[in-house]
């Protein structure tokens, strides 16, 4: 544990020097609050109630989007970065065991997603609390809730997941950002639903999400243990 | 400190380190020299735990390899070929996250007193993305000194340090040796791995020769005495009649004598010379280069002939 926690205190002070990582964490949230905000503003002054509700429900679909993107910058840039500044091979050289390697280079892209989403969903409730003068409540349901808490975690792993298996096999960090935002598209299908069936959203079809992201997320981070091995890294990875 | 029994590591088809056999010893200094490509940093990723063999076992630090790997990289130090310093943290950040990873007693003093040998503590807050090579090497050499490591693996340690640095390094392996460090050092700096080791090991896949590097090159190409004479004198060569000189060679004004004990038989070859009418100006050993040997043996060639 006390390893783990000196990586992940290690991978977040880089990332937060790393421009690239920092407008991922940081402006990527700020600025879909700032749209999300301007669209309820927008139906607000449409005077219809249901358009301002769709535009607050299409607004609730960008807090299960942004875990699947802080995620990726951090990941890219942990294991791309360690291999392009040939640091792999000293870190690896210390008594750090594989599982505290891949959890802490996990746990550095998981937490800080998880929590800058919710984070970020606080803000959107504040903003348009302020902007609106009320959070149209009737909108905001147990189903939508329970996707925001519930769901992001495993929409983070999942996408660090993914990350990390492309970033093991690529030394351009641009290149696994590309083919990693490609790869996370399944873990989108809870929003493809929610977008095209807004009005069907309940907890029956969030438990379902849930279970699905259960089992790609345990299939995906056995493949990613797998990969994380001393002897690949050092002998296959590229 | 290090043994290793057949040691062997393939890649598929390919066999990167051919059943090694070495014994290093604690305090030793010993370099292990080979070309490019021979499975020098093969073989230290092994001896460091970092990969498996394929064939034969090691002790390392007194622990089995494949056993122990854990406790045995709490012992060893390692230098990378490259210096793999994240560039966006200070120097003190590097070293006190690996500080803490081992765990050092006392990180931040274990940090402050390596930057300082190694004359970085002024740039201590400055990213090790802004050094120069040189520096960038100091301070990664200070990162595998960092826990006291029983055995340092230092990979082509001064390679692209300036001759102040380089002779920073060599002085800091002295020191090392003194305290009964066991270093293992390879390189392609011949005349330092001269200077430096106790004994070398010349290597290409397998092990071609061990030894003292002094012990190596008489074993190799026997101990020569050089005569340097103030005349030419023909002929002479012919007619030493010596029974303990092996064999004599002319070379311009110099004759270059094969004994079996130089030190014992110089004096008795100087006074057969005066005799036979030659003007002798010196005499001095011939000392093969360590190059030289180097050169032989991974060509193969037979350096006796």
């Amino acid at each position: 544990m006390r390893r783990l926690r000196v990586l992940l205190l290690k991978e977040w002070r880089e990332s937060l020097r790393n421009k690239m990582v920092v407008f991922g964490v940081v402006l990527l949230p700020l600025f879909l609050v700032g749209i999300s905000v301007y669209m309820i503003a927008l139906g607000e002054g449409i005077g219809d109630p249901t358009a301002s509700i769709v535009m607050f429900n299409t607004s609730l679909m960008y807090f299960l989007l942004l875990p699947t993107i802080i995620p990726l910058a951090i990941a890219v840039y942990s294991i791309v970065g360690e291999k392009d500044q040939t640091t792999l091979e000293p870190l690896l050289a210390t008594p750090i065991s594989d599982l505290e390697l891949f959890l802490g280079k996990a746990l550095a892209s998981v937490i800080p997603a998880v929590v800058v989403n919710w984070l970020s969903f606080g803000l959107f409730l504040a903003a348009t609390r302020v902007v609106v003068g009320a959070v149209p409540l009737q909108a905001l349901t147990a189903p939508w809730l329970a996707s925001i808490f519930g769901l992001s975690p495993l929409l983070a792993l999942f996408s660090v997941g993914v990350t990390m298996l492309v970033s093991s096999r690529a030394s351009d960090a641009r290149a696994a950002y590309q083919f990693s935002s490609f790869a996370i598209l399944p873990g989108l299908v809870p929003l493809i639903i929610y977008s095209s069936q807004q009005t069907l959203v309940d907890l029956r079809l969030v438990v379902a999400e849930g279970a699905v992201l259960i089992v790609l997320c345990v299939v995906i981070l056995y493949l990613a243990i797998r990969v994380f091995r001393r002897e690949q890294i050092l002998t296959r990875w590229k | 400190m290090i043994e290793t029994r057949g040691l062997t590591r393939r890649f598929g088809p390919r066999v990167a380190v051919d059943g090694l056999d070495l014994d290093v010893a604690r305090g030793e200094v010993f370099g292990f020299l080979g070309p490019n490509g021979a499975g020098k940093t093969t073989t230290i990723r092994m001896l460091a735990a970092l990969i498996a063999p394929t064939g034969g076992s090691a002790t390392v630090a007194g622990h089995r390899l494949g056993e122990a790997n854990r406790e045995i990289r709490r012992r060893v130090g390692v230098l990378t070929e490259t210096p793999g310093l994240y560039r966006r943290l200070s120097a003190r950040d590097n070293l006190l996250f690996f500080a803490r990873l081992y765990p050092v007693q006392e990180p931040e003093r274990q940090v402050e007193r390596y930057l300082k040998m190694f004359e970085l503590w002024d740039r201590k807050d400055e990213p090790a993305g802004s050094f120069s090579k040189g520096m960038r090497q100091k301070l990664a050499i200070a990162r595998a000194l960092l826990h006291e490591p029983e055995i340092l693996f230092l990979d082509e340690p001064t390679a692209g340090l300036d001759p102040e640095a380089a002779k920073t390094v060599r002085d800091l392996i002295e020191t090392l040796r003194s305290k009964d460090r066991t270093i293992f050092l390879c390189t392609h700096n011949l005349d330092e791995a001269d200077r430096l080791c106790d004994r070398i090991g010349l290597f290409r896949t397998r092990m071609l020769a061990v030894g003292d590097p002094v012990a190596l090159r008489e074993e190799m190409y026997g101990r020569r005495t050089v005569v340097h004479l103030a005349s030419p004198s023909p002929g002479i060569e012919q007619t030493l009649d010596l029974p303990f000189v092996k064999k004599v060679e002319r070379l311009d004004d110099r004759l270059i004598v094969s004994l079996a004990d130089p030190d014992a038989e110089n004096p008795a070859l100087v006074r057969r010379l005066v005799e036979l009418g030659a003007d002798v100006r010196f005499v001095n050993e011939l000392r093969v280069s360590l190059e030289d040997l180097y050169l032989d043996l991974m060509e193969g060639r037979d350096a006796k002939a």
